[in-house]
């Protein structure tokens, strides 16, 4: 009794879950280039295409719902679809992120350039690298790779809020005119929202790997300052 | 925790004839708890299930090897009263075996060997046991009709009455709920959760969503041995061993 049909069904599972993770994080890839680049038609693709996302986080829900109901898994199996449906949550919230940089492209892409914020780049490297990273761990099921992304959460963090030191020196400082202060107060709330967008998306990457660390090991290393062991 | 220990297995070897089919089996079971014992057919479990009361005694060709303590006396020693025993360590079957007697003259007889003739005495027991096992509502208007003339599932609990009469420390249970439809089988479930309460309760089991569901200790044998053995919740959500991982997933080939 090797339950084949069941495994197959596993496996397509982990696969749909693999391509949503593409999805996302070519999404998130292209929101930062539109927003780099002002570039709307791209950030048009991203928000046209996110209902796909969507469609593909109800697809694992209803694929893992039917798993769980009719073939009553046990042990890894069942940390896996458990897994799964929350991996497929945390790449929608991502994707949804990725939507909100993009909205932001339409708005600089109008604005005259203004002195560059220089943490938004290092925050933008080192979200995509944990993202990256996250889904690496998660295709791999590599918890050592997970529990280092987890670490580089601080960082991201601290470029957040290097950003938001910035902008607000940007907002406070002298301005020659009304229209100047105006194009720095909107740059400023535009840069805070990316800041907080890529920021969740470190966050979101945190929570794949530790959905990682509990479908490999079935430990939590999630809120590890609570006791969550009583009974 | 401090967890009262009802079964003390050391080191138990068993075989039929030449053919070992134990190895060396140390297992604790707790007190008012339900251990549940799982694994592949021919796996030892139901073997294990009937060393407990000393049931393979009947089994000529059969041989003994090890401890089975039992709050501390071993009840393979010569002097063990094996009618003792079995009364303090009931048993229920897989297939329900009511005798071809009246419900009520079921649930008395263990009492009527034991010497009870107080017809009072007798009916208080009697209800007692049938409340016990959920088929007091079921059959108190018929207790003079025919045992046999119940449902499977009746019949299955007109069996763990019986055991329950004569008031034993542990209950056996072989598959109870094997040969019995859903709801039958859900009346068996709920029954033994609320049995722990006063009994130590071990369960063979094939059906492993059971063995989750009803139990709190479970143990995994394979080719006689015993591979592992935890609280059923981490054993079913994170086992050890990957025979134990490979067996609860349907892996096994």
């Amino acid at each position: 009794m090797e339950r084949m049909h069941f495994q197959h069904e596993l496996e397509s599972l982990k696969m749909l879950v693999f391509k949503m993770a593409a999805a996302s994080l070519s999404a998130t890839r292209k929101a930062i280039e539109s927003y780099m680049s002002s570039d709307t038609g791209l950030a048009e693709t991203i928000v046209s295409g996110d209902a796909e996302i969507n469609c593909m986080d109800i697809e694992i829900d209803r694929r893992s719902l039917r798993l769980l109901a009719l073939e009553q898994p046990m042990a890894g199996d069942l940390r896996l679809i458990i897994g799964a449906m929350k991996i497929g949550n945390e790449l929608e919230r991502i994707a949804d992120q990725a939507v909100n940089i993009s909205n932001r492209a339409a708005f600089f892409c109008n604005r005259p350039p203004l002195p560059p914020v220089p943490d938004i780049e290092k925050l933008i490297n080192v979200s995509t690298l944990m993202l990256e990273k996250a889904i690496s761990s998660m295709t791999k099921m590599d918890v050592e790779l997970a529990m280092e992304v987890v670490k580089m959460d601080d960082q991201a963090d601290k470029y957040t809020l290097n950003v938001l030191k910035t902008v607000i020196e940007m907002v406070i400082s002298d301005s020659p005119d009304r229209i100047t202060r105006r194009n720095r107060m909107e740059h400023a709330i535009q840069t805070v929202i990316v800041s907080r967008c890529l920021e969740r998306i470190s966050d979101l990457s945190t929570n794949i790997c530790e959905h990682v660390a509990f479908i490999s090991r079935g430990v939590y290393i999630k809120h590890q300052s609570v006791d969550c062991d009583r009974g | 925790m401090d967890e009262k220990i009802k079964f003390c297995v050391k080191d138990l070897d068993f075989y039929y004839g030449d053919f070992k089919a134990l190895h060396n089996i140390r297992m604790d079971v707790p007190e008012k708890r339900v251990t549940a014992l799982i694994g592949p057919s021919g796996c030892g479990k139901s073997t294990f299930l009937r060393c407990l009361n000393r049931m393979n005694d009947l089994i000529p060709i059969s041989r003994v090897k090890g401890n089975i303590l039992l709050e501390g006396e071993n009840i393979n020693d010569r002097g063990v009263d094996v009618v003792h025993l079995r009364r303090r360590v009931g048993m229920v079957f897989q297939k329900p075996n009511p005798f071809p007697k009246t419900i009520f003259e079921n649930v008395a007889y263990g009492l009527r060997v034991n010497g009870i003739k107080n017809k009072g005495v007798l009916q208080k027991k009697v209800e007692e046991s049938l409340k016990r096992s959920a088929l007091w509502d079921d059959v108190k208007d018929r207790l003079h009709d025919s045992a046999l003339g119940l449902s499977g599932g009746q019949q299955q609990r007109l069996c763990i009455a019986r055991a329950l009469a004569v008031e034993p420390d542990v209950l056996l249970m072989d598959e109870p709920a094997s040969a019995l439809d859903p709801i039958a089988t859900q009346k068996i479930e709920d029954l033994i959760h609320d049995l722990k309460e006063n009994f130590t309760i071990v369960i063979v089991t094939h059906n492993m969503q059971q063995a989750a569901r009803v139990s709190d200790i479970t143990a995994f044998f394979y080719m006689g041995k015993l591979i592992e053995i935890g609280e059923t919740e981490g054993l079913f959500t994170r086992p050890q061993l990957k025979q134990t991982e490979d067996y609860i997933t349907g892996r096994f080939g």
